[in-house]
């Protein structure tokens, strides 16, 4: 499913002195089948973008196009139901959404929502559960007993149990541990692969968007600031300085480097194993 | 979430948001106290233009009070309707049963309609200019003369703060669980009332949770910061009784005379 943007702007309560425009002017394309990553200050717009991809909110002006459903300000919202099943949304905190008795029924209830049968949902629910690494004896147990990792877990499988085409991340490792991010990224890129998802994810974590994604785009102040692959857009350190913005801790390296001692990457290093090749290859030739 | 006028505040700098809150809330109910002594189409006029002046100093657009009205339309009108038909006097205009339009009915039909929108412009004022907190910290300062009478005002009105301070908060809570569950493929205030019913469960039981786990922490925040109610605490809010307040008494005990004057007797 390809996702077009032409000149959306969005106005948080319009015609209020409250009145907020939280995007100006946005056209972007997230092709089929993607891992973009959506990157920014906070405040810069991310979550309020991620939300016209469901059709939560909708263009204050401009039309957004996904796969051939159009979202124009005056779509109706009976027209977006379908929309809701094929993009998936795990939101930031997503925990804040569980309320059945049990983790099971919980995972089962966007399915649910969606036409399948009981017997569909529930074993989609444990599938799922699996899937994000769920121990089996939690299933019956109530999901406000869990800890706030595994209720992060428990609303992850959620979404995942309504099968979605387009998996959209906000978000989704804030406040977890390091071993349970790296798990959790492993199991969105392991979706990927076997069912061939169009992954956005919003994230601060530069090193994910280095390991992970193939499509960047970069928003500021509400406004798209540029979009590239993840080797375009940390091409230049000092122009992602002046933009409040990371670097992933290999490239941050590996800038370092360049500056105090005679190493040239002609390529900017993005992952260890990057860094690691140039600096071999680098030594090898220095003798 | 965004057409609740009535209860909101708008950061300003006029007159009126300049204003002691402890004047503003008196004068609010003093006001609505006087309301009541109109009783002609004079005093009616004077009340009206008068609160149109206050509405002009407080620099906030006249479209803000109306859509503060506009939530409370059917109730006025409904009232206004009752004192149509069953109030008798002046000329009979049309009759069935115990029903009847008369020209007094007419009349009192209107001032009715003229009080609720009176009393609601200027509760409205005092909430569009005063901030939550001000207002609580404004009834602290009012309250206080009861403690003799062994009411617990500190506690009362840090009940209120807490409340008033977490409406925004849980109005955004609001705004985000609905936003997950309606990702999940719930559909808000469709169907049938079953349905729509049944939908509350998945936003109320998270909104509770929420609630109670906020409370929880900020109780412990506060113990662990060494929270003592009462007696010989100080105020970060301190209240200043300044010249503006003192004319704006002397201009309402005006209107009261000029009112007083101005009623059938
Ligand atoms: N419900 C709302 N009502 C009014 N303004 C809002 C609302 N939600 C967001 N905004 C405003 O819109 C702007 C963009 O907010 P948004 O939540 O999209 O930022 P973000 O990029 O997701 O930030 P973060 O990284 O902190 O999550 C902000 O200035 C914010 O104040
Ligand atoms: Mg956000």
């Amino acid at each position: 499913m390809s996702i077009h943007f032409k000149n959306v702007n969005y106005i948080y309560q319009q015609a209020t002195p409250f009145e907020q425009q939280a995007l100006f002017d946005i056209s972007l394309t997230i092709p089929s089948g993607s891992y973009t990553a959506i990157i920014g200050h906070t405040g810069s717009g991310k979550s309020t973008l991620l939300q016209h991809l469901n059709g939560l909110l909708k263009p204050t002006s401009g039309q957004i196009t996904i796969e051939k459903q159009i979202i124009t300000p005056t779509t109706k919202n009976k027209a977006l139901s379908s929309l809701r099943k094929q993009v998936g949304i795990v939101f930031q905190f997503p925990e804040a959404q569980l309320f059945e008795e049990t983790v099971l029924k919980d995972i089962a209830f966007g399915p649910k929502n969606f036409g399948s049968s009981e017997q569909e949902a529930t074993q989609l629910a444990r599938q799922m559960a699996h899937l994000v690494n769920l121990p089996e004896e939690l299933l019956e147990k109530s999901p406000f007993e869990l800890s706030g990792g595994q209720m992060r877990r428990v609303a992850i499988a959620g979404i995942l149990a309504m099968e979605p085409q387009v998996l959209v991340l906000d978000e989704p490792t804030a406040g977890l541990d390091p071993r349970g991010r790296a798990e959790i990224m492993e199991i969105f890129q392991a979706l990927r692969i076997k069912q061939h998802l169009t992954i956005i994810l919003v994230t601060h974590q530069m090193d994910d968007v280095a390991r992970y994604a193939n499509h960047v785009i970069v928003l500021e102040k509400g406004r798209l600031l540029a979009s590239g692959t993840p080797t375009e857009i940390f091409s230049d350190p000092d122009w992602l300085r002046t933009h409040h913005l990371a670097l992933p801790q290999a490239t941050r390296f590996a800038s370092a480097l360049q500056k105090k001692s005679g190493f040239e990457f002609s390529k900017m290093p993005l992952t260890e194993e990057e860094l690691a090749n140039q600096l071999v290859q680098q030594l090898g030739k220095r003798g | 979430m965004n057409k609740i006028i009535l209860g909101r505040y708008i950061p300003g700098a006029s007159f009126v948001h300049r204003l002691d809150p402890r004047s503003k809330l008196i004068l609010s109910f003093f006001f609505i106290v006087v309301i009541f002594f109109a009783n002609n189409v004079q005093s009616y006029l004077l009340l009206g233009v008068f609160t149109l002046f206050c509405v002009y100093l407080s620099k906030i657009s006249l479209a803000f009070f109306i859509k503060g009205v506009r939530p409370l339309i059917w109730l006025i009108l409904f009232t206004v309707v009752l004192q149509i038909f069953f109030t008798r006097g002046g000329q009979v205009y049309w009759q069935f049963g115990p029903f009847s339009v008369t020209h007094f009915g007419l009349v009192n039909g209107g001032f009715v309609f003229c009080r609720f929108v009176l009393i609601i412009f200027m509760s409205t004022l005092l909430t569009l200019t005063t901030a939550p907190l001000e207002i609580a910290s404004a009834l602290e300062a009012l309250m206080l003369p009861l403690k003799k009478f062994k009411v617990p005002v500190y506690e009362i009105s840090l009940m209120i703060s807490i409340a008033l301070r977490f409406v925004p908060t849980l109005m955004d809570e609001t705004e985000k669980i609905m936003n997950a569950q309606r990702s999940r493929g719930v559909n808000f205030g469709e169907g049938s009332l079953i349905k729509q019913l049944k939908a509350v469960v998945p936003l109320l039981i998270p909104l509770f949770v929420g609630a109670f786990n906020r409370a929880e922490d900020l109780a412990t925040a506060m113990e662990a910061r060494g929270y003592r109610g009462g007696e010989g605490r100080t105020k970060y809010r301190v209240h200043f009784w300044k010249r503006r307040d003192t004319l704006s008494c002397v201009l309402f005990g005006l209107l009261t005379l000029l009112l007083l004057f101005l009623r059938n007797w």
